[in-house]
């Protein structure tokens, strides 16, 4: 599998990559990017921070982003 | 395939109350026989259990209990899980997408009837690689209807510990033997390559042959019940159970969540340190956003991985999750893939609880997820109000040893002689039991006398400690002291994770429960006709394996010096050594000073609590002795008046 270093701050964090548009459900505009882990597995989301509707849920990798090399033969 | 919600969260009908044509053409049957098939898949992965505890030979299995069953939907189902047995709840949440994960990789379309394939890899399929995922494809005119699934406890895996349990491996290669997802059973024929895999790197091959022939024994039998159920109802009532069975636990989580008051409610837990040293400790953080009947876990702010075999994998952080949501708000219903449908889990990469190969080794995973069972029952305490749980003990600190008999065979006890049962915490239903596993399992306590009859080992005592439970109106469970005595010479691994802070915290005004610790006694520390006594004076002679103890005395002392559990890796031990395990109590629920005199009199006479603890945590004033004359306990009732009404602090 890949070698995946260990995080060199003591603790660590998912990055929320804001997103342009406004919720369909609230009307805010407090779109972010992430991936999240739920049933039937890993999706990316952009989901509203207000109100945690989903505007899109694209399935991610089996593992998330855990990733081996034996895709790679 | 993306999907986008609908945004508003207006209310569906129940399932129960929507028109029979409805539910007909959205469940492929009428609603009583989705009920029966519901109900036929839980029966078909207690049958399998049932199957493998009464003829499996590992000590793991035979008197630990230590695997599961499920039943998966096909691929264009997304694998769903409508039926898991009730057995270890460390897989509840894992077999939820190892099978996925297990099958996609293998490739589904590559797989014919009678195949069985495994796999048990940590990054893959959750918890640690002794426990091996068994899948069998279930056909149907050629096409896959289902699979039937067992996940369990293979003595051992290879790696630098027998039996694998310890918190002092570095990597993967030292923790054991992966297995990617591969064959063992082709068309029902042995395939001899994955055999070898297991049998060429694992130790106590002769163990292992027989209780994998076993599994694929109950795979066998749960193809047959549902290849019997197929016949019966036909594959759109088969497939429409499953869905049905998977929406009714979902419906129940979201409809759990909308009574939870919308709000961000935040909780931590910590352990004490990894194997390496103990200068990091490492926290599990989360804050739970809740909103309607939706809720984001996120654990964003949780330490970094360990640097030894204690960290968690994903998987073991989404069985967590689970299991703490369902304890706290949603007990009715049975799990399934759906408790997560309304609950997305945010999950830093390289966390104690979503480790990363290879340096974030993970064995002793359990000990990382308790944290973050605890840390989501701290922080939803004041949203479920009286529905709200104590901590339990907290940690397995779990013990194995091994050695070799006088004609050299190897033996190895894991998970026997530890630490491994002890209290749970109080709730608004009653004092907590003293004695189970902790909350993320559902095992069993192996037998003295099976311990006894199998290894170089006597079981001294196991008994509940007084004032060591946390005080609450109802209390918690009580520490249980276990001594074991050596009677040869053996080498021990011991993983107390958990004394430096409660782990049984109290709610609702309870208390917390007391930390443990674990000593060695070395021959000439104690006397030998009689039992050790649990005495401060007791333990001047010991070796303390770890706790927060008096550095002189080595007794319990709150203010003491942390011994740390992994400045000897491996003990090795000479004959007619005693290890001593306390576990932490459990918390407390409600205000103790509330509980009635009678029932605080009751527990001094059965020994949860001393009559000085009765007076100090309680203000409940007993007169008598609880010892001579149990049934001679008075309660002073206009003492315990004037100690109740004294200003509090």
């Amino acid at each position: 599998m890949h070698t995946f270093p260990r995080p060199a701050e003591a603790t660590v964090s998912v990055a929320r990559e804001p997103v342009e548009g406004e919720c369909a459900a609230c009307g805010a505009q407090e779109l972010r990017s992430y991936p999240v882990l739920s049933e039937g597995g890993w999706f990316r989301v952009v989901k509203c921070q207000r109100c945690l509707v989903s505007k899109s849920r694209e399935p991610w990798n089996l593992a998330g982003s855990i990733t081996f090399l034996s895709e790679q033969v | 395939m993306s999907t986008v919600e609908t945004g508003t969260q207006a209310e569906q009908p129940l399932l129960r109350d929507i028109p029979e044509d409805e539910f007909e053409a959205r469940y492929g049957c009428d609603r009583f026989t989705a009920t029966v098939l519901a109900n036929r898949y839980r029966y078909t992965v207690e049958h399998m259990c049932a199957g493998l505890l009464s003829n499996a030979f590992s000590i793991i299995l035979r008197d630990w209990y230590d695997f599961a069953a499920t039943i998966a939907g096909p691929p264009r189902d997304n694998y769903s899980m409508p039926a898991v047995s009730n057995s270890l709840v460390l897989f509840l949440g894992t077999m939820t997408d190892a099978i996925r994960n297990t099958v996609q990789e293998y490739g589904p379309e590559k797989l014919r009837p009678g195949d069985v394939l495994m796999c048990n890899d940590p990054y893959r399929t959750g918890t640690h690689v002794n426990d091996v995922n068994f899948v069998r494809p279930i056909f149907h005119e050629e096409e896959i209807a289902g699979f039937v699934n067992l996940q369990a406890h293979m003595l051992d895996m290879g790696g630098v510990v027998p039996g694998g349990f310890s918190g002092t491996k570095r990597n993967v290669y030292e923790n054991g033997v992966v297995i990617a997802p591969q064959l063992l059973y082709a068309e029902d024929r042995a395939v001899t390559s994955g055999w070898s895999l297991i049998f060429d790197n694992a130790r106590f091959g002769d163990v292992l042959l027989p209780d994998i022939k076993t599994i694929y024994e109950n795979l066998r039998l749960g193809e047959r019940l549902l290849s019997e159920t197929l016949e019966r109802y036909g594959i759109r009532a088969f497939h429409g159970a499953m869905r049905y069975a998977c929406d009714i636990a979902g419906e129940a989580m979201h409809h759990a969540l909308r009574a939870l008051p919308d709000g961000d409610y935040a909780g931590e837990d910590r352990i004490d340190c990894d194997g390496v040293d103990d200068e990091e400790e490492f926290t599990v953080r989360v804050t739970i956003r809740k909103r309607g009947g939706r809720a984001e876990v996120d654990l964003s702010g949780s330490s970094r991985q360990a640097r030894t075999s204690i960290n968690a994998g994903w998987l073991d952080a989404k069985t967590a999750v689970g299991v703490a949501f369902k304890f706290l708000i949603d007990r009715e219903t049975p799990f399934t893939s759906a408790t997560f449908r309304d609950i997305d889990i945010v999950l830093p990469d390289g966390s104690l609880v979503s480790a990363l190969p290879p340096d974030g080794a993970i064995f002793l995973y359990w000990e990382s997820t308790m944290p973050l069972v605890n840390a989501i029952l701290r922080a939803l305490e004041d949203a479920v109000g009286e529905r709200a749980v104590g901590g339990d003990y907290g940690s397995l600190s779990i013990h194995s040893a091994s050695g070799a008999t006088a004609d050299g065979t190897p033996w190895a006890t894991m998970a026997q002689c530890g630490g491994e049962h002890g209290p749970w915490g109080a709730t608004s239903t009653g004092d907590a039991d003293s004695y189970n596993v902790f909350y993320l399992a559902n095992n069993i306590d192996p037998a003295t006398e099976a311990i006894e009859a199998d290894f170089p080992v006597l079981v001294m005592r196991k008994e509940y400690v007084a004032d060591t439970a946390g005080a609450g109106y109802h209390r918690g469970g009580a520490a249980v002291l276990k001594d074991t005595l050596w009677t040869e010479g053996v080498e021990h691994y011991s993983s107390p994770m958990h004394v430096k802070s409660a782990s049984g915290f109290g709610v609702g005004g309870g208390g917390d429960g007391r930390n443990g610790a674990v000593w060695v006694f070395e021959p000439e520390a104690f006397d030998p006709s009689a039992l050790i006594p649990d005495t401060p004076e007791a333990y001047a002679g010991t070796t303390p394996v770890a706790g927060v103890l008096d550095p002189e005395t080595h007794a319990l002392r709150e203010d003491g010096e942390y011994f740390f559990f992994a400045r000897v890796p491996m003990w090795q031990t000479e004959p007619n050594t005693v290890f001593r395990y306390l576990t932490n109590g459990g918390g407390g629920w409600g205000n103790p000073f509330e509980r009635d005199p009678e029932r605080v009199k009751r527990d001094v006479r059965d020994g949860y609590v001393t009559i000085e603890g009765a007076e100090r945590d309680y203000g409940v004033v007993i007169t008598g002795d609880p010892d001579r004359d149990p049934e001679g306990l008075e309660i002073d009732s206009a003492a315990t008046e004037a100690k109740r009404a004294e200003p509090a602090g």
